[in-house]
C-alpha cells in the first residue's frame, strides 16, 4: 500500500474539488482491498461517508436510492422488496452479509473487475496498466466475458446490482465541480474497446449521489438469477435480471440484462423486443434469447457461457413468466 | 469411569472461542520485527539482478536478504526420494536459479508487517527467462516412473498363475469398462495461515511456528540452522488447521530463524494467503486411467490403474492414487498399478488430506459405478460381489473389517432401495436428483509413541506428549484416554501437547496421533501408578508408609491398601509432594507383519443438478464408518463431517487454476479458490459402527482424520450421472460439463 492522505468530507463540494489523484473511499471493501495490493493507489483518500447521500424512498414513480446507502439496507427495504424484487435479489445475491453490510450503492456500482491479471501487479494488463497487454485471452479466462469484449480486454463487470439497474432503466445522478447531472446507467459503462482504463463516464471530481429507477407497477414480476460454482459468496458465472409485463398469457413489455458474460452489464433490449406481443411460452422464451449471444467472442476457457447465457435467460424467463404449460 | 465412546465437548474449546488460545502468529514480544516472502514473478530462469536500494530506503526497513545477500541455509537432509516430510528441498535464497513462479527469491525485515510488505514491492528483479512446463498435459513427454511411490515399486503386479500380462486378462475378460479421470491441483488452505516467531537466546531458539510436527521441526531446523537439536525449541500448542501442508518444514521457518539469529531481534513471520499457494505445498495433478475386467455376473477378473501425477521439478512427491486405493480395495486375481511422475516447472507439491487415495477413489470409485451402468447391477451389490476378505497384494487378513456392514446400514439409513436406477428418472421442478454411492478407505497408521502422566497435588492430573490438535480434537482425546485409564472425570485431566520438549510423538499426519499416542497414555498411567503406589509406601508421613506395594493399589484417583481409601492428592500432601509422574511408550508389534490394517466407510449422496443451467448441489449425505473405536463421538463426528465438507469441495469446486503460459496461479485467494459455503453443505449423516481393532492397539482405535473425504468426489459423481446420465470425469464437476441437450420443463 502506497502512503496516501485521508480526508474526512463534511460536505459535498469539498468532495468533488479533490485533486485528480483522490479516490473517495465509502465502504472500502473493494477500494482498500486494491490499494493493499498496489492495484489502485489514490495519492488523497477522501473518506464521504458523512455525505448526506442516504435514503430510499418511492415517490410519484420514481424509487430514489441514496449512494451511501448500504447494499444490506437497500435488500431489505420493503419498497425495494415489493415493487423492486429484482433489486433486491440482486443484492441478496452478492458477496457475503458481512460485505453486504459495509459496502456502498455507489461503491458497489464503481467496483472494479475481479479478472486476476488485473488484481495481480505482476502481470500486465491493459486495464491498469494501458497498453501492456492482456494474457487473459491465451491464459485463465473461465470466468471472462463473452460480450463486448475488445482487443484489449476481455474483463467481466462483477456487479449484480448493476445488471439489476441496467435491465429496469435506471440512471445514476452525479454531482462535480461542474454541478449536477444525471445519465442512464447504461450509458455509464463503457465498453473497454482501446481505452478499457477508462470504465466509467465519470468526469474527475464527480461523485455518485444516487441512484434513481422508474417505477412501474409490473417491475412487481421481476427476478435476479444467478448461477455460479457455489451456492454463496461468489461471483456470476452467468445471471439474469429480467422483468415481464403479461397480460394473461400474453406478454405486454419484458426488460432483460446479464451479467457475468459482458464487459459491462449487459442489457439485452432486442431480447426484450423479440417478446413483446408473444404469449407466455417456453419455446417463446428460447427463441427470444437465441439473440443474447449476438456478436460474442467465445474465448479459450469459457464458450460455455454461449449456451449458459440462453439457458439462464430462459430459466429465469420462465420462472417470472409463471404458468407455463 | 466411562469416557471413551461418550460425546464431550472439547476441552480447548473454551480457550478457543474466547481468544485465549495463541496460535504461532498471535506472539508479540519486545523488539519484535516482522519478516516478509518476496516470491518469484516468473516460472523458470535465472536473476539477473535484484535493485534493492528503494526498498532499503522504505520506512521501517531492517534487512533484506536476496541470493545476492543470502541468509546461510544448508540443505536439509534427504529422505530419499519420498523425503517431503522434510520439506523443500532446495534451501531457498542460496543461489539465483529459479524454479517455479512464487519461489521466495528475499525475505524482507521490517519493523511492521506493513512496511515489510510494503518494501517488498520495491525491490525491482530483472530476470532471464527460461521456457516452463507448468500444465501435466504439457508435461506427459517427459514422464518417468519413479524408484518408489508409497513404499513400493512404480509398478506393483498380482496377476494369477499362468497370467502373463495384465492385458492378457483384460482381454480375457466378459465385460471391460476402461476411462481416464482428471483431478486438478488443490491447495490445503487451512484457516490459519503458516506463521513462526523467532526468538534467540544465545544459541538456543525458541521458536512459535505453526506445525504437525514439533519434534520433526526440531531436527529440520537444527540441520538447515547448523545447530544441535538440544538448542531447538518448537511451541505450537494450537494449529489452526494443517490439513497435511504444516506436516513439513516449509523455507519461511529457517529463514525467519536465520534472520533473528543474524538480526540479533525476535522476527516474526506470517505468510498471506496468496504466498501460500505456492510456499507451503498442494496437491499434484493426476490423471488415472483405470481398466476393469468382469464377468457377466460382476466379478473382477482383472483391474489395471495407471496414474500420472504432476511433480515439482526440484521436488519430488508422488501423489500415490493408484498404489494406495486398487492395492486395497477389491478382490480380483489380476491387480496391476503403474504410477509415473510428470515433472513440471511448479512448486513443490505435499501430502494433503487422503493423499493419493482422495482421486484414487475418485477414479476407481467412478469406474466401479461405470462398470454397474453396463452390467447392471446395483452398485451397492457390486462392491458386495467384490469385497476383499484378506489384502489382495500381500494375503494379509484385515485386522478388523466390517465395511459390507457399512454398506448395509448406509444403504438402509440412507434409502438407497427408492434410488432408481435408470438416470432422468428422478426430478422436482426443473431440478434433476440422482442416488450415488462409494466407498471410503484409509490405511491405519501407528507409530512409536511416549506419554507421560503426572498426579498433581492440587488433585489433578496431567497428561502429555509431543502430538498436536490441529482442531482435531486431540486434546480431549487426550484427557478422554487418560481419564478412562485413571478413572477421573476428564474434567479433572490436564492435557498437554504441541511442545518439541515433551516426550516423543509421530507427525500428527496419516491420521496416526490418537491410534499412536492413545496407547503409551494408557503405559503411562500404568507407569505413574506404580510410582504412585511406591512413593507412598516408601515416605515417612504417607498414610500408606511402610507397607508393601502389592498392598497397596489404585482406583479412580484414590489409594487403597491396609483399610484405608486417601485420594491421591491427599497423599501427595501428606508427603509434601508438588506431583508424581511416570512415562510410557507404545509400538507396533508383530501384528503389523500378521494382518492389514484399513479403515473403511460407505459413502451415499444425494445430488440436485438444474436442467437448464448445470449446476449440481449436493442435498443429502449419508456416511457410514468402520473406524475402530470412537474415543470421543463428538470430534469424530466433526472430523467426519470437515472430511465430508472437504470432499464436496474436491468434487464440486477446487482447483487450482495455472496460466498455462507463464505458471502465474490466477486464483491464490479465497474469493476465488473455491471451498464450500454453508449454503453448499446439507445436512450430513454420520454414523460410526464403533467396532474396536484391539488388534491394532489396545484400545482397538484407527485413524479418522482423512478417511471422510475418501469416497465423496466418487460418490457425487456417480449420483450426478444417476441424475444427469452425463458421466463426468473430471474434477471438479461445473456447470459447463452439466449444459446437457435441453430438456423441456416437468
Ligand atoms: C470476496 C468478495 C466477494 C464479492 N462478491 C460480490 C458479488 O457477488 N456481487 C457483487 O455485486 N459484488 C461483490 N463484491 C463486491 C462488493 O459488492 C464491493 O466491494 C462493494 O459493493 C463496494 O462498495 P464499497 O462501498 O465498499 O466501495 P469502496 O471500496 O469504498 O469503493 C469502491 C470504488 O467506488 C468508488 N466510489 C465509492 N462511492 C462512490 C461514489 N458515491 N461516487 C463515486 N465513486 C464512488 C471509490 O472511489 C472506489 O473506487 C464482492 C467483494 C468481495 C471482497
Amino acid at each position: 500500500m502506497k502512503a496516501f492522505s485521508y480526508t474526512l468530507a463534511v460536505s459535498t463540494e469539498e468532495a468533488t474539488n479533490a485533486g485528480t489523484q483522490s479516490d473517495n473511499n465509502a465502504g472500502g471493501t473493494n477500494l482498500v482491498d486494491l490499494m493493499k495490493i498496489d492495484v489502485m493507489d489514490p495519492k488523497e483518500l477522501v473518506d464521504i461517508n458523512q455525505l448526506p447521500m442516504r435514503g430510499v424512498t418511492l415517490d410519484d414513480g420514481v424509487l430514489r436510492i441514496g449512494a451511501l446507502e448500504k447494499m444490506a439496507s437497500v435488500a431489505e427495504q420493503p419498497e425495494v422488496v415489493q415493487h423492486f424484487p429484482v433489486i433486491s435479489q440482486a443484492l441478496l445475491k452478492s458477496a457475503s452479509a458481512q460485505l453486504r453490510n459495509m459496502a456502498s450503492i455507489g461503491g458497489n456500482l464503481m467496483q472494479r473487475t475481479r479478472c486476476g491479471y488485473f488484481r495481480d501487479v505482476v502481470m500486465p494488463c491493459n486495464k491498469r496498466v494501458p497498453g501492456s497487454g492482456c494474457p487473459a485471452f491465451a491464459g485463465e479466462n473461465r470466468m471472462h466475458a463473452i460480450l463486448g469484449v475488445g482487443d484489449a480486454c476481455c474483463a467481466t463487470h462483477p456487479s449484480d446490482l448493476a445488471v439489476a439497474l441496467v435491465a429496469l432503466d435506471a440512471s445514476v445522478n452525479l454531482q462535480g465541480p461542474k454541478g449536477t447531472r444525471s445519465i442512464k446507467l447504461d450509458d455509464f459503462y463503457l465498453l473497454p474497446e482501446d481505452t478499457p482504463d477508462r470504465e466509467h463516464a465519470i468526469e474527475p471530481g464527480e461523485l455518485i449521489t444516487g441512484v434513481t429507477v422508474p417505477q412501474t407497477n409490473w417491475y412487481q414480476r421481476s427476478a435476479y438469477l444467478k448461477i455460479r460454482d457455489r451456492e454463496s459468496y461468489e461471483f456470476a458465472l452467468c445471471s439474469a435480471a429480467v422483468a415481464l409485463d403479461v397480460d394473461g398469457l400474453k406478454i405486454r413489455d419484458a426488460r432483460i440484462a446479464a451479467g457475468g458474460v459482458g464487459t459491462r452489464p449487459w442489457r439485452l433490449p432486442e431480447v426484450a423486443q423479440a417478446l413483446i406481443g408473444k404469449r407466455v411460452s417456453q419455446e417463446t422464451f428460447e427463441h427470444a434469447v437465441e439473440i443474447a449471444t449476438k456478436g460474442a467472442r467465445p474465448l479459450s476457457q469459457n464458450g460455455f457461457k454461449v449456451t449458459l447465457l440462453k439457458r439462464t435467460l430462459t430459466r429465469a424467463l420462465v420462472h417470472v413468466g409463471g404458468g407455463v404449460a | 469411569m466411562n469416557s471413551v465412546s461418550q460425546s464431550i465437548d472439547r476441552v480447548d474449546g473454551k480457550l478457543k472461542v474466547t481468544g485465549q488460545a495463541r496460535y504461532s502468529g498471535d506472539h508479540s514480544l519486545p523488539n519484535l520485527c516482522y519478516g516478509y516472502l518476496l516470491q518469484s514473478s516468473i516460472a523458470k530462469g535465472n536473476i539477473q539482478s535484484m535493485d534493492v536500494s528503494a526498498a532499503q530506503h522504505s520506512p521501517g526497513v531492517v534487512a533484506i536478504f536476496t541470493p545476492f545477500n543470502p541468509l546461510k541455509i544448508y540443505s536439509p537432509a534427504q529422505a530419499g526420494e519420498e523425503g517431503a516430510i522434510s520439506g523443500d528441498v532446495i534451501p531457498l535464497l542460496q543461489d539465483p536459479a529459479v524454479d517455479y513462479f512464487g519461489q521466495t527469491i528475499g525475505f524482507v525485515v521490517a519493523e511492521s508487517f506493513e512496511e515489510a510488505r510494503d518494501a517488498a514491492r520495491l525491490v525491482k528483479t530483472e530476470y532471464q527467462t527460461q521456457p516452463a512446463i507448468v500444465e501435466l498435459q504439457s508435461g506427459l513427454g517427459q514422464a518417468y516412473a519413479p524408484k518408489s511411490v508409497s513404499g513400493m515399486g512404480a509398478t506393483v503386479s498380482v496377476l494369477a498363475d499362468g497370467v502373463t500380462s495384465i492385458d492378457e486378462a483384460l482381454r480375457g475378460a466378459e465385460v471391460l469398462v476402461s476411462a481416464t479421470y482428471n483431478s486438478p491441483i488443490e491447495h490445503h488452505n487451512p484457516m490459519e495461515p503458516h506463521a513462526t516467531t523467532a526468538i534467540w537466546n544465545g544459541d538456543r531458539l525458541t521458536i512459535y511456528d505453526a506445525t504437525q510436527w514439533v519434534q520433526g521441526q526440531q531436527r529440520n531446523l537444527a540441520a538447515v540452522l547448523g545447530i544441535d537439536e538440544a538448542n531447538v525449541r518448537v511451541l505450537c500448542p494450537f494449529v489452526g488447521g494443517g490439513f497435511g501442508c504444516k506436516g513439513s518444514m516449509w523455507m519461511h521457518s529457517p529463514l525467519t530463524a536465520a534472520a533473528a539469529r543474524v538480526l540479533n531481534r525476535p522476527v516474526k513471520t506470517v505468510l498471506t494467503r496468496e504466498q501460500m499457494y505456492t510456499a507451503v505445498g498442494h496437491r499434484p495433478t493426476v490423471r488415472q486411467t483405470v481398466t476393469l475386467g468382469a464377468t457377466k455376473q460382476g466379478e473382477l477378473t482383472a483391474v489395471k490403474h495407471e496414474a500420472y501425477s504432476s511433480s515439482s521439478r526440484v521436488k519430488f512427491f508422488a501423489e500415490a492414487a493408484a498404489h494406495r486405493t486398487s492395492l486395497a480395495l477389491y478382490k480380483s486375481p489380476n491387480i496391476v498399478v503403474t504410477h509415473e511422475i510428470v515433472p513440471l516447472d511448479f512448486a513443490p507439491g505435499t501430502f494433503m488430506r487422503a493423499p493419493g487415495v482422495a482421486p484414487g477413489m475418485f477414479a476407481l470409485e467412478s469406474a466401479m459405478d461405470e462398470l454397474s451402468v453396463k452390467l447392471g447391477v446395483d452398485p451397492v451389490e457390486l462392491r458386495l460381489r467384490n469385497y476383499a476378505t484378506a489384502e489382495p497384494v500381500h494375503k494379509l487378513p484385515w485386522s478388523s473389517k466390517h465395511l459390507d456392514e457399512c454398506y448395509r446400514l448406509g444403504a438402509d439409513k440412507f434409502g438407497w432401495s427408492q434410488r432408481r436406477p435408470e438416470p432422468k428418472s428422478t426430478r422436482e421442478g426443473d431440478w434433476l436428483v440422482g442416488h450415488g454411492v462409494a466407498t471410503a478407505l484409509y490405511p491405519a497408521h501407528r507409530s512409536h509413541a511416549e506419554a507421560k502422566i503426572r498426579f498433581q497435588s492440587d488433585g489433578n492430573v496431567s497428561v502429555s506428549a509431543a502430538t498436536h490438535d490441529l482442531g482435531t480434537g486431540m486434546y480431549t482425546v487426550l484427557a478422554i484416554v487418560a481419564s478412562e485409564a485413571l478413572g477421573i472425570p476428564v474434567q479433572r485431566i490436564r492435557p498437554v501437547l504441541g511442545d518439541s520438549g515433551l516426550t516423543l510423538a509421530p507427525v500428527a499426519g496419516g491420521s496416526q496421533s490418537t491410534a499412536s499416542v492413545s496407547p503409551a497414555v494408557v503405559a503411562a498411567v500404568d507407569s505413574a501408578t506404580k510410582k504412585l503406589i511406591s512413593v507412598a509406601v516408601s515416605g515417612a508421613k504417607s498414610p500408606f508408609s511402610g507397607m508393601k506395594p502389592s498392598d497397596v493399589s489404585y482406583a479412580n484417583g484414590v489409594l487403597q491398601g491396609g483399610g484405608k481409601a486417601v485420594p491421591f492428592e491427599a497423599v501427595l500432601a501428606a508427603l509434601d509432594r508438588s506431583a508424581v509422574e511416570g512415562s510410557g511408550t507404545a509400538s507396533p508389534g508383530e501384528e503389523e507383519h500378521q494382518y492389514s490394517f484399513l479403515s473403511f466407510g460407505a459413502q451415499f449422496c444425494e445430488v440436485r443438478v438444474n436442467e437448464w443451467t448445470g449446476e449440481a448441489r449436493v442435498t443429502r449425505f449419508t456416511s457410514v464408518m468402520d473406524v475402530g473405536t470412537v474415543v470421543n463421538q463428538k470430534t469424530a463426528r466433526s472430523q467426519v463431517i470437515g472430511g465430508i465438507v472437504f470432499g464436496i469441495g474436491m468434487g464440486l469446486l477446487e482447483a487450482t487454476k495455472v496460466d498455462p503460459n507463464n505458471g502465474w496461479i490466477a486464483n491464490r485467494n479465497l474469493a476465488e479458490y473455491l471451498v464450500p459455503t454453508n449454503a453448499d453443505i446439507p445436512h450430513i449423516d454420520v454414523e460410526f459402527l464403533n467396532i474396536p481393532d484391539t488388534k491394532f492397539n489396545s484400545l482397538g482405535v484407527r485413524g479418522i482424520g482423512e478417511i471422510g473425504i475418501a469416497g465423496v468426489p466418487a460418490a457425487i459423481a456417480n449420483a450426478i450421472f444417476n441424475a444427469t446420465g452425463t458421466r463426468v470425469r473430471d474434477l471438479p464437476i461445473t456447470p459447463e460439463s452439466l449444459l446437457v441437450e435441453q430438456k423441456g420443463m416437468a
